[in-house]
């Protein structure tokens, strides 16, 4: 009896507001919070420190406004993954390549190509499809206090587990993407028992486990830890802060593989009707001035072989580097169950 | 209108008891059931990941476990005891000792409680500020607390920020009691002291046992902490294993185990408390009057108080302060930490206005008719409450985004337009997620008002002819509005400082507050982190100013039972 039950509510205008009216109005506020705005829109990995300035300044140069949602690449690669069609996103921004290759896999990428952009990065980091192109390049390489530690007494990646060094190690959690990326880099490369010994060492000097590569450093300068493991740029942004920053990169595998390089890189997503407004960014980015920007505030290796690395590291422009291979993007299940038995926090 | 047909049949019969309702359900009770289905639904799904398999537990799922099932039980167990500690020993103070600066501490006691945890650890890492470019720092660049990344140190840490739940529901019960209990006990010739400890103390039992229940769920739920401290609980191995391995079975596998655990943390604590009832009628005149101290006594019993808060809440508080001045004029400010703020405020409302409805249908489906379907339907929505964010932002994910789907087709179908993904493009989804993850605030403020209405007040209703909705309407909402404000405020406070669901099921311009936290210190920005976390704490400062003094002017008896 509709009739009735209008007149129920008609007599209780409070209730109605309450039961009715204030849940509608939520779902609709709510509903309507979508951005639907014609900007580009760009899934970002990165950092929002420090990368800001190059969206905005491509915002000024082109007059195309740009939406970016933050997250882990990992996790943004998910949300892509799980939106399929019907993603807003239009750009794939990552920290390092697994998360691109694994998007690539999922068929979420679509390959773009021109003229400005082959010119613009080193062959030697690009996708030659042009499913992915690189922004630039970031080291996991071992550290030493130069304090406390003599310099030259770590060459390797299995210098590490020296057991000169118990109880004098710091590294960040495995829950972190760069280590996995790492260990997975290693399987591929190595062998998973070569890895599963190495680790092991690595385990044996009871490492202090640190959340961030930042904090890492800290306590290294504080001199809690003599040796650890950092992506390179964390060391140089500590550098450009104060020169005397207690801390050394120790390049390893220098006659050998080199330092693990990964790469952080930037795609198209499949089917956005923006794919114009996309390349313009990818070509901007890649750029010798967009690229100046991300060398000097952040201290990456730039993909554009014209820019140098910044003045402050401009002495590690001749480290030998090893690239990650495309097979670690499989072994990530492996990385992380080995990382959990030798028991990496 | 099934609702208004099944309210015309239960007017007939307007106790409800004869066997003609018994035939038809109430609508209200369906409703209800339907309510509780909806919000426990998605979580009911996940032991589904068991099914299928080659073998029960995937071999990821068991090669992490057991360091995780560790520390999370250490953390849960550790988190229980420290909290009881902590809280019951701060209650029993203020409940029964009269010293100087004891009605600050009283409602002083329960600010911790608009500190997230995580604001709390990075703060603490802060100090070590050598290579940060924070030159404010209390402590110089000198504090470094051996053991803090360490599960005793989360262990700490989330004790400090969880004891308030223990506090309050312990306050509340002491003050409850009648004085007639002590004094028994004293003519027996007890002490003071030993008269609380033997008496008081045991009569409590229900509710410090409940309070503690919340402490140790929170802590199983906690992300952020456990994460900044490298603390490998479940909630860190569950993300881990989702968004380093993409393994989505052993993620899922894992949080069925994490909510095994809360379950069986719920059935001791019903196990322990049986069916034991410890209410006492309070007359006029018979409350407890806190016995006065003097001298060092007196000084004593205020040391303990005043000290936690000084470490927990006020130079954490001052800290912060001092790095956002630092950061506004260096101009380190992270841009849109307006519409994150506005974001914030917007999902705390709507979040903490759902719940209350759905805790309010729920609890009135379950008065209506009580049936085993109904509580034991309105039992299982509570369940949401022990499941961590990450959980409920995986469970609700995969439903909504089909729903938006479907959505897309009939609207390309019926009018040819795109619509984009409603509930996942959108705050709504997150919404949905906060509802299924905070219920339980509201439903238990909701439902323990509800219990103190007298079921008479329903039959005197219907005889007069009203019906159910009539009886909600113009007898009961009256009544609960103090639960429903107090679940709200609950909720309020939780959505606000709420992190992990957040952050994985925000929509595109969706940052909250809670975001820019983390999004900054995960990369040790502790700068850019000071001035959202100073916010946070603010606005969940003020429910939480709201609330004491809803206890106060209610007295902290009644209030306390609704939390």
């Amino acid at each position: 009896m509709p009739s009735k039950t209008l007149g129920f509510f008609a007599r209780r205008p409070w209730v109605t507001i309450l039961i009715l009216v204030v849940p509608i109005a939520i779902v609709v506020v709510l509903a309507v919070t979508r951005d639907d705005s014609e900007a580009l829109v760009i899934y970002n990995g990165r950092s929002h420190y420090g990368d800001e300035q190059i969206f905005l300044d491509f915002e000024e140069a082109t007059g195309i406004e740009v939406e970016i949602r933050g997250g882990t690449s990992p996790e943004l690669f998910e949300r892509l993954r799980r939106e399929g069609d019907d993603t807003s996103a239009d750009v794939f921004v990552t920290t390092d390549l697994p998360s691109l290759w694994r998007a690539q896999d999922a068929g979420l990428l679509q390959e773009v190509s021109t003229p400005a952009l082959v010119d613009n990065v080193s062959p030697e980091l690009a996708d030659e499809a042009g499913t992915w192109w690189p922004l630039s390049t970031r080291l996991r390489v071992p550290v030493i206090s130069t304090e406390r530690v003599d310099a030259g007494s770590i060459t390797s990646y299995e210098d590490l587990g020296d057991p000169d060094f118990a109880g004098r190690t710091c590294l960040r959690t495995s829950n972190n993407e760069y280590n996995q990326s790492l260990v997975a880099d290693m399987i591929a490369k190595r062998g998973y028992e070569e890895t599963e010994t190495l680790l092991r060492s690595w385990m044996a000097n009871d490492p202090e486990i640190l959340n961030s590569d930042g904090e890492l450093l800290a306590v290294m300068a504080g001199g809690e830890c003599d040796v650890g493991l950092t992506n390179h740029y964390y060391l140089g942004r500590a550098l450009d802060e104060n020169a005397d920053f207690p801390v050394a990169p120790a390049w390893p595998d220098q006659d050998g593989a080199g330092a693990h390089a990964n790469i952080s890189g930037i795609a198209v997503i499949n089917g956005t009707s923006k794919q114009d407004d996309a390349i313009a960014l990818i070509e901007f980015l890649t750029s010798a001035d967009a690229q100046s920007v991300i060398v000097d505030q952040n201290s990456e290796f730039a993909a554009n072989p014209e820019v140098p690395p910044a003045a402050h590291i401009s002495e590690w422009a001749d480290v030998v580097i090893d690239p990650a291979s495309n097979q670690a993007g499989t072994l990530f299940e492996e990385a992380i169950a080995l990382m959990a038995e030798v028991g990496w926090r | 209108m099934a609702v208004a047909e099944v309210d015309a049949q239960t007017r007939q019969n307007p106790v409800g008891t004869t066997s003609a309702t018994r035939r038809r359900v109430p609508g209200w009770t369906i409703v209800g059931v339907v309510v509780a289905a909806v919000v426990a639904g998605p979580l009911l799904a996940l032991p589904l990941s068991f099914v299928g398999g080659d073998s029960f537990f995937e071999p990821l799922a068991r090669t992490v476990l057991p360091v995780g099932l560790r520390t999370s039980v250490l953390l849960g167990v550790g988190v229980g005891l420290c909290t009881f500690v902590v809280g019951t020993s701060l209650a029993i103070l203020v409940s029964f000792y009269d010293f100087p600066g004891r009605k600050t501490l009283d409602w002083a006691l329960v600010l911790p409680l608009a500190m997230p945890a995580y604001v709390l650890v990075f703060v603490v890492l802060a100090q070590y500020g050598i290579s940060t470019p924070l030159q404010s720092n209390l402590f110089g660049a000198g504090l470094q607390i051996p053991g803090v990344r360490t599960p005793l140190g989360a262990v700490v840490i989330l004790s400090m920020v969880l004891y308030p739940y223990v506090y309050i529901l312990g306050r509340s019960a002491f003050m409850g009691q009648s004085r007639q209990s002590i004094e028994a006990a004293r003519s027996l010739g007890c002490s003071y002291g030993r008269a609380v400890w033997r008496v008081a103390v045991p009569l409590a039992r229900p509710s410090l046992a409940a309070g503690v229940v919340l402490a140790v769920m929170e802590a199983l739920a906690d992300f952020g902490a456990v994460n900044l401290l490298g603390v490998q609980a479940m909630t860190a191995e569950i993300y881990r294993l989702w968004f380093g391995a993409f393994n989505e079975a052993a993620a899922l596998q894992l949080a069925t185990v994490l909510i095994g655990l809360a379950l069986v943390l719920v059935a001791i604590e019903r196990l322990l408390r049986g069916r034991a009832r410890y209410h006492q009628q309070l007359g006029r005149g018979d409350a407890i009057e806190p016995r006065r101290l003097h001298g060092w006594r007196a000084f004593g019993a205020a040391v303990p108080g005043v000290a936690l808060l000084l470490v927990v809440f006020a130079l954490p508080a001052v800290q912060l302060v001092a790095w956002s001045i630092e950061s506004i004029v260096d101009g380190g400010v992270a841009s849109g930490l307006a519409s994150q703020a506005r974001n914030s405020l917007l999902l705390a409302v709507s979040a903490a206005a759902l719940t209350v409805l759905t805790a309010t249908i729920v609890v009135y489906g379950q008065r209506t008719r009580p049936s085993r379907l109904g509580s034991g339907a309105a039992r299982i929505a509570t369940m949401g409450y022990a499941v961590p964010g990450t959980v409920v932002a995986v469970a609700v994910f995969a439903p909504l985004i089909w729903i938006d789907r479907r959505l897309i087709d009939v609207a390309n179908g019926l009018f040819g337009t795109s619509i984009g993904l409603v509930f996942t493009g959108s705050m709504l989804g997150l919404v949905i997620a906060y509802v299924i993850r905070f219920h339980t605030l509201a439903y238990f403020s909701v439902e323990s008002r509800m219990g103190r209405i007298e079921p008479n007040l329903d039959d005197a209703a219907q005889s007069l002819g009203a019906d159910r909705s009539r009886v909600l309407a113009e007898v009961h909402l009256p009544l609960l509005w103090p639960g429903i404000l107090t679940g709200a405020l609950l909720v309020l406070v939780d959505v606000m400082k709420e992190l992990p669901a957040t952050a994985l099921l925000r929509p595109l311009g969706g940052d909250t507050l809670a975001i820019g936290v983390w999004e900054a210190t995960k990369d040790s920005r502790y700068d850019a982190a000071a001035l959202p976390a100073l916010l946070i704490v603010t606005v969940g400062l003020v429910p939480v100013i709201l609330l004491v003094r809803l206890l106060r002017g209610e007295g902290w008896t009644s209030a306390g039972e609704r939390i």
